[in-house]
Formats: structure tokens, C-alpha cells, sequence
């Protein structure tokens, strides 16, 4: 739908009337989100849950589809087959802001509800309840996050959702809409910021030659046309050469990537690494040449935009120890030693670059974010900041939506007589991706610190483990020991392990095939064998 | 809409409404205790009693809802009932302050001008260990208004807390008698953070003297830990440089003063003794060592230049992240373009 971004806003949850949410573990991964979602449905709302796993918010959903990892796309496709063929979509919407919905309609056909409970082991029945459910509330959202941009067909995956969302005109609107849940605290400022090898600050294009000549007479510097190498292809690249120097700011992929002996073979080779960060980690500590000392958010002023696109203001409260820096002095700084000449003083000069050039932040300056955060696309200073997107029509060139027909690719592992059991991975709700904060905390790592995985009770019992012992996990790229935790969370053949632990880091175990568009690598599908230790 | 009388003066409100939200907004204060916007009307306290023509007692103003014609006193015989109320709340709150949070008890009897007249017999509690490290209870500052109990179940929906015991006995505890760490507990604190009294409060490392609230200096900001981006309050002490406790507002968006456990206790890392303080430089001993920032500023760009000029710009990549600013990733990613020469720049968690 045109922008990585949630189409609405956090306080509308409270007015939904219907949620599915698929792939989020929202109470872990986002809690004061859910607590938002479990108001609704305190009021009435009814929530329809799609997760392998039997998360929290499945105690109080209607309905839980508790589909094999990586069907999503069957299981869509299914709920869409249902609507179309019961007549429950919203022509009106189709025909006045949509284009291609007739691909999709022929794609649906294939996938009727009876064979998708095969595929996905979700009840047929249960799919048509919440096709129809879904298709006759008005204020009916779409939330989803990692679980399902985590896989190998992440696009596939999010333009399935895309088209359920057009083909009921579930958008535009306040309560409504598609949510992608954002993880890190910035993620939505980081893509915003055009941290991304594909385009511009503010997503803009690197191939419109306004636009390029826009950011070099700012700049006074050429843009580079050459297209630029994503995370993944940058981990190839060190492995065959393309790839000779890094600089790192707080990053830590020998942990957070997968298949880690593979990324850490190709640290090895890297010429010349320029890191910044809080504390050394097993990326700087083994392979930096220089490693700056930076800031924590508490000691720099500067903002952090939100998955609900709210740019927040994050202010100083603190000095840094030492003679560490605030990471954007860090990077003014060496960019100055390079001989950039560079002149920025405070963090709002450079947001304002960044406002004057990218069109839907213009608006948007800190005077205006003392109270309360702004949501872009914000073009003037009199615009109030946009709660939802897409009205009063779809905010897309010709202002028409496009469907995209997605057929289902089987996840790229799947498990055999060697690997018998699927692993999936995610994070919760006590730490935060590679730990590196939230392990040293005491009194947060009282609830949870030993590495352990999610296993139900039958194969715990063909296995012969028991609560808490220690278990071997085996993948075709590495092997790792966690404590077995017993739970109906996970159904028979699944596994499920956190991503936190330095010591048993699941990456060595999954494996690195992304998505062949963004590269996002599939954590949440691997094939594991599982012995006792 | 309908139209009522407020101590004589006519105002509006919306039928239904809340008497102590219309109360609120017309300027007429009158005190809560038990009562959350947050929660479900409850009517425990009794210390927000107004007078409507007509009923037979007062009424508490937080649950009863507003309808046409009501006349409404908030002064004379309401007033005093407020006030021996809140001395009988006092003879049975023995400490004001376990863990320095404001007290709201306190401060409404310093505005009715409220004494405890005595000190009940067995007003004493028994307090009880708990391993919950980040907080506790003391059953001497709890006035029994169960606002705790209610966010436990209404807002976070995590039953683990409960009223347990009649009269002289009764305390908040944990569900099915185990230690707090061990019930359904997710540490966020909300249940601390609607407690009137202080009674719930967090517990600061060794050594940290409780009763500093007042030198607090707090620094509004957004939480670090996820896409929620939940306003916070930093709480800070200004002699020691150091977050002494996060705090939120019910008016700040969007988390309306909720928080989860990182938000609200995963602020020490900032003070970590393994934080790096100076720059670091690769020796030829092949070990990292301390050293100036011109040092260490001339090692990183003569290096990185090295690279281009052997390799061309192609061959540097840059990790920017979603723990930084915006301002930062937008610096990161001009340095890629403008000064090195190349597009690729990437992070770790794109999504
Ligand atoms: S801290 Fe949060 S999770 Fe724990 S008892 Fe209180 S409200 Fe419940
Ligand atoms: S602990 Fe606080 S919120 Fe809970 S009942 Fe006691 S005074 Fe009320
Ligand atoms: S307090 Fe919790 S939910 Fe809110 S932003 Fe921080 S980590 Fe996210
Ligand atoms: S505040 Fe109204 S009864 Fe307690």
C-alpha cells in the first residue's frame, strides 16, 4: 500500500470492533499497545488471533487459527476466497479506489477453506467465521509485526494482507486499517530517515533527477547512482570481496543475523571496521579497528517516530560518562575528519534538513513537538499531522491501490527425517533483540535469564525430557543447549526459542535465504533436531 | 445534554456522565482517592461524597452519573464528611512514605485540614518478604481502595494481585500465596503507578535514600524499547547524575501513563559500569586501547579512506539503527552518500 508505515493510530484501538491480529505477539513484543487491544475487547470487541503458538492474547480472543508457520499466505488467500465467494466485499471501494483486484480474484479461487485446513491446520469452519466477521465490521483492524515480515515470502506475505484489507474497503477511516506493528523503538524514524539502500530520506526516489538535484544542492555533493548493497548482500559481500570496510552505529550482527558463523567468518575478512556503541560486543570487541563511545538515548536530545508514525522528542536528561558523545557529534565528527566540513550544532539543525527536504515532514519542527508528537505526513506548519492514511482516497499515484496476487511458497527448510522439527524464533517481553541493554538489568532478568525453548509436552515425552532440562538443538548450520520448557503454547513439531541469549544464540541455528525483494532473512522457519544433552 | 445545579450555579454535562469529571470541568474540586478515569466506577472511598436533593445519604461523585434536574451541594454537610473520613483513613495509616511516591492521602488531609484523632490499636499490619525486586508493598501506607487490584484485572488482565482478609487484616497480596515474582506478574508497574498512597512503590538499589521525590528533576522523553513509544518521565537526581525511577502522566500520549517493565525499570544500563568512556583503537598487539578522540577520530577516517581508495566507495558499507535518533540515521546515511560515495547503508532491524 505504498509505505512501510501503520495506516492508523494507536488510541483508535480502543474503538475497534474487531482485531485479527497475525504474527504479533502483541502482549510480549508491544504491551502497552495490547493493553489498548485488551480494552476493546473488554468492550466488546471481538479478536481473532492468527499465531503458531498459543500467545496471551489468544485467552481472550473469540478465536485463535493457529496455523503452521509460514502458511499465512494460504491461510489469507482462504479468508479471501470465502469473502469473495459469499459476495462480502465492498465493490464500491474496489471499483472507486482499487486497480488488478481482478487478478486476485482469479489467484483466490485456488485456495478454498477445506484444502487450507490442510495446509495450515486451521478449521475450515474457523476461516469462514472469520472471513464473514471480518468483512461485515466497519471498524475492523489489521494488525501485524515480525511474525510475519520474518519469513522468506515477507512481501508476499504483506501484500496478501494488503489485498484482504482493499478488497473490504478496510481503510481510510478512524479504527480500521493495516497495522504493521513496528519492533525497535525507531525503526519507522530509521526508514523515514532513508537508512536504506533504496531511496532517499523521507522515501524519496534515488532515480528522479528533481529529486536527486533537490539533495545535492543541499548537500553540495553528488549522490551516488550506483544502487547501494542491503544487509544481507553487505554479509555476501565480505565473504566474496565486495565488501572491504563497515562502520557500524550500535549494531551488533554477529548476534542479531542469521546463520552467525557465517556473518562471523566474514567479519574476519573485513579490511577496516569503524564502530560507535554503548559497551563492546562480540562484533566490536573481536573485529573493530576503532570503536567510539556513544550515548544512550537518555543523554542526547534528538526524536523517535513511533509505529504509528509519531514523531516523539527524546531529550537530554543526562551527561555521558566519560568522554563518550552523543552519536550524531560521533558522526558529525568523523565526517569533519574526512573533510566534509560539516557545521550542524544541535540535533534540530539536522532534522530540519531533514524537514526542509522530505515533503510529508515539512511541517513537522521541534517548537511543535513539546506537548505531544506529531503524526506525518504533516506538509505545513498549520497541518494538524495525518491519525490515518489513505483518505479520502488512497494516497498513491492516480490515487488507486494496486492488488497484488500472491501465490504460496512453502518456507525454503522444511523439516525431514534428519530435522524433524520446525523452529521458529522471536523475542519477549524481558529483553530487547541482542540484550545487549536489557541483560543487565537485575531485577528484570529475575523473571527470565537461562537460554530456553518452548516444546510441547508429547514430544517432550517421545524425547524423554522433562521441565527444564538441558536439551541439544541441532540445525544443517550449527547446534546450541537450552533448558526444555514445557507448554501448550507450541503444538506437536514446533519449537520456539528467543533470540536473547548470548550464549545459546538461536542465529548459529537458523539460516540465512531472505526474501529475495528486502532481504529480510526468515528467522521463523528453520529445521531442527532436538537431543538430550 | 442535560442540565443540573452545582452548589446553586447551573451547568451542563452529558447525561451519564461521571459526577466527578463534570464536577472537574466546571472548576469544583472535589477529592478522590479509590477513583481512576482509567477504571471502572467503584465508590469505595467515599471521600469525593456529594449531596443530591433527594437521595437519603451522599453520594459518592465518581460513581454516580449525571441526570437532568439533579441538584448538587458539594459543601456543608458533604464537606464534613470528607473530612471525618479522611481522619479515619489516617488512624490506621501508620507510614506515610515506604518508598518516597507522592502520597495523595497526605495531601488531602493537609487540605481539609485533617488529623488522625488516634491511632487504631491494631492498625499494624504484617508486611511480608517478597522476591520482586523492583516492588514492594507495605501494608501500613495501604488505605484498602483496591486500585491496585482493579488494574490488575481491568487494564493489564494479569490476576496477580488480590485483597485478602476483613477489617484489621487486610492487605493486598499476591494471588494463591505465592511471592509476586512467581504470579502472573509482568513487572510493569501499572498497578504501582494508580496507587494513591504510595504503598506499592519501587524499590531502589542498595543505599538510595527513599524520601528524595521532591529533588527529583524529571526529563520528559520517549521510552527506548519498542515502537510503542511511550512517554516517560525520566526521574533524575542531579547530585549523583543518576535515573533514580521512570515515571509516565495519564496525559501524555499514547500511552496515557501506562507502561511495561522496560519502559518503567529497564533504565539501568545507562548506568553501567561496562559502558565505554573513552575511544578505543586497535593496537599492533592486536587488543583494543584507550585514546584520545583526535587520536582515534584520525585512526577511523585514514582507515576508512584506505579502503575507498584501494577498493572504490562500492566497498564500504554503513549499519545504521533503530536505536538511534531520526537525526542520527539521517546523518548516517548522508555520510554513506555524500561523503563516502555509496548507497549502502542498511540495518540489522529493518523491520
Ligand atoms: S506490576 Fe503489572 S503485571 Fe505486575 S501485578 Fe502490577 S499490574 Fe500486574
Ligand atoms: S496498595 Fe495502594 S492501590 Fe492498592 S489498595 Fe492499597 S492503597 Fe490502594
Ligand atoms: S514502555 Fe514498553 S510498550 Fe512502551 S515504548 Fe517502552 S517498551 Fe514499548
Ligand atoms: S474516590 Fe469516589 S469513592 Fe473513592
Amino acid at each position: 500500500m505504498g509505505r512501510g508505515a501503520s495506516t492508523n493510530s494507536i488510541p483508535e484501538i480502543d474503538d475497534d470492533r474487531f482485531l485479527l491480529v497475525i504474527g504479533s505477539n502483541t502482549t510480549e513484543a508491544h504491551p502497552v499497545l495490547a493493553l489498548r487491544m485488551k480494552k476493546a475487547v473488554r468492550n466488546g470487541a471481538t479478536l481473532v488471533v492468527a499465531d503458531p503458538r498459543k500467545i496471551w492474547l489468544t485467552k481472550i480472543a473469540k478465536r485463535h487459527l493457529q496455523l503452521r508457520p509460514g502458511t499465512d499466505v494460504w491461510l489469507l488467500n482462504a479468508i479471501m476466497h470465502v469473502i469473495l465467494e459469499e459476495g462480502l466485499q465492498d465493490e464500491e471501494y474496489i471499483r472507486a479506489h482499487t486497480e488488478d483486484f481482478e487478478a486476485v480474484r482469479e489467484i483466490v479461487k485456488r485456495y478454498p477453506p477445506e484444502q487450507a485446513e490442510r495446509m495450515t491446520g486451521v478449521p475450515a469452519e474457523d476461516i469462514r467465521a472469520t472471513a464473514r466477521e471480518y468483512a461485515a465490521e466497519k471498524y475492523a483492524a489489521v494488525f501485524y509485526t515480525l511474525g510475519i515480515t520474518e519469513h522468506a515470502c515477507a512481501v508476499d506475505n504483506v501484500w496478501s494482507l494488503s489485498n484482504l484489507v482493499l478488497m473490504t474497503g478496510h481503510l481510510g477511516y478512524e479504527s480500521t486499517g493495516l497495522n504493521a506493528l513496528r519492533g525497535q523503538n525507531n525503526v519507522q524514524g530509521l526508514n523515514d530517515a532513508g537508512a536504506n539502500p533504496s531511496y532517499l530520506p523521507g522515501y524519496q526516489s534515488l532515480t528522479d533527477p528533481e529529486v536527486v538535484l533537490k539533495f545535492e544542492e543541499r548537500w553540495g555533493a553528488k549522490v551516488p547512482q550506483t544502487p547501494g548493497y542491503r544487509l544481507d548482500q553487505m554479509i555476501s559481500g565480505l565473504h566474496d570481496g565486495r565488501i572491504k570496510g563497515l562502520y557500524l552505529v550500535g549494531e551488533n550482527p554477529a548476534h542479531t543475523e542469521p546463520n552467525a558463523h557465517h556473518v562471523e567468518e566474514g567479519l574476519e575478512r573485513v579490511e577496516f571496521m569503524v564502530a560507535q556503541d554503548l559497551f563492546l560486543n562480540e562484533t566490536t570487541r573481536d573485529h573493530a579497528d576503532v570503536v567510539f563511545p556513544a550515548s544512550s538515548f537518555a543523554e542526547k536530545e534528538g526524536t523517535f517516530t513511533n509505529t504509528e508514525r509519531r514523531v516523539n522528542r527524546v531529550r537530554k536528561a543526562l551527561d555521558s560518562p566519560g568522554s563518550a558523545r552523543e552519536d550524531w557529534r560521533i558522526v558529525v565528527d568523523f565526517a569533519n575528519a574526512l573533510g566534509a566540513g560539516w557545521w550542524y550544532e544541535t540535533a534540530e539543525d539536522i532534522w530540519n534538513e531533514f524537514a526542509d527536504l522530505s515533503p510529508n515532514w515539512s511541517g513537522i519542527r521541534y517548537d511543535r513537538l513539546e506537548e505531544v508528537g506529531l503524526q506525518w505526513p504533516c506538509t505545513d506548519l498549520d497541518h494538524p499531522g495525518s491519525r490515518f492514511l489513505h483518505a479520502p482516497r488512497p494516497d498513491r499515484a492516480g490515487g488507486r491501490a494496486k492488488f497484488f496476487p500472491v501465490e504460496y511458497q512453502p518456507p525454503i527448510e522444511q523439516p525431514d527425517s534428519e530435522f524433524p522439527f520446525v523452529l521458529s524464533t522471536g523475542r519477549t517481553l524481558y529483553h530487547y533483540n541482542s540484550a545487549g541493554m536489557t541483560m543487565r538489568e537485575p531485577g528484570v532478568t529475575d523473571k527470565q535469564v537461562e537460554p530456553f525453548f518452548e516444546i510441547s509436552a508429547e514430544d517432550a515425552s517421545n524425547l524423554g525430557l522433562e521441565e527444564g532440562d538441558l536439551a541439544r538443538l541441532v540445525s544443517r548450520r550449527g547446534e546450541l543447549e537450552a533448558e526444555a520448557r514445557i507448554t501448550e503454547r507450541v503444538y506437536p513439531g514446533l519449537v520456539w526459542m528467543a533470540l536473547h541469549f548470548a550464549q545459546a544464540k538461536v542465529n548459529w541455528l537458523t539460516h540465512d535465504v531472505g526474501d529475495p525483494l528486502i532481504g529480510t532473512p526468515e528467522y521463523k522457519v528453520s529445521a531442527v533436531r532436538i537431543e538430550r544433552a | 445534554m442535560v442540565e443540573l445545579t452545582v452548589d446553586g450555579r447551573t451547568i451542563q454535562a452529558t447525561e451519564g456522565e461521571l459526577l466527578v469529571h463534570v464536577l472537574a470541568r466546571n472548576g469544583v474540586f472535589v477529592p478522590t482517592l479509590c477513583h481512576d478515569a482509567k477504571l471502572d466506577p467503584y465508590g469505595g472511598c467515599r471521600v469525593c461524597v456529594v449531596e443530591v436533593e433527594g437521595a437519603p445519604r451522599p453520594v459518592p461523585a465518581c460513581a454516580t452519573r449525571a441526570a437532568q434536574g439533579m441538584a448538587i451541594s458539594t459543601n456543608g454537610r458533604a464537606e464534613k464528611l470528607r473530612r471525618t473520613l479522611t481522619e479515619m483513613l489516617l488512624t490506621e495509616h501508620l507510614n506515610a512514605n515506604p518508598g518516597g511516591r507522592p502520597n495523595e492521602l497526605v495531601g488531602l488531609a493537609e487540605e481539609l485540614g485533617a488529623e488522625a484523632p488516634f491511632i487504631l490499636p491494631d492498625a499494624k499490619r504484617e508486611p511480608y518478604e517478597d522476591r520482586n525486586r523492583l516492588m514492594g508493598y507495605d501494608p501500613d501506607a495501604c488505605i484498602l481502595c483496591n486500585r491496585c487490584v482493579r488494574y490488575t484485572q481491568e487494564v493489564m488482565q494479569c490476576s496477580a494481585l488480590s485483597l485478602e482478609g476483613r477489617g484489621p487484616e487486610a492487605r493486598i497480596v499476591p494471588t494463591w500465596d505465592r511471592s509476586w515474582l512467581d504470579t502472573e506478574c509482568e513487572l510493569c508497574g501499572g498497578c504501582l503507578s494508580v496507587c494513591p498512597t504510595g504503598a506499592i512503590y519501587e524499590k531502589f538499589e542498595e543505599g538510595f535514600p527513599a524520601n528524595r521525590e521532591v529533588q527529583l528533576d524529571k526529563v520528559k522523553t520517549t521510552c527506548t524499547f519498542c515502537g510503542v513509544g511511550c512517554q516517560i518521565d525520566l526521574n533524575v537526581d542531579r547530585e549523583t547524575n543518576r535515573i533514580v525511577k521512570v515515571t509516565s502522566d495519564p496525559s501524555y500520549l499514547p500511552n496515557e501513563g501506562d507502561l511495561c517493565v522496560k519502559g518503567r525499570f529497564a533504565f539501568n544500563f545507562v548506568h553501567h559500569p561496562d559502558r565505554l568512556t573513552e575511544p578505543l583503537v586497535r593496537g599492533e598487539d592486536g587488543e583494543l586501547h584507550e585514546t584520545s578522540w583526535e587520536h582515534a577520530l584520525a585512526v577511523a577516517a585514514k582507515g576508512l579512506e584506505e579502503v575507498r581508495d584501494r577498493h572504490g566507495p562500492q566497498s564500504i558499507g554503513f549499519l545504521a539503527s533503530a536505536r538511534l535518533t531520526m537525526e542520527e540515521n539521517f546523518l548516517i546515511q548522508k555520510l554513506a552518500r555524500a561523503v563516502i560515495g555509496t548507497n549502502s547503508v542498511h540495518s540489522c532491524e529493518a523491520t
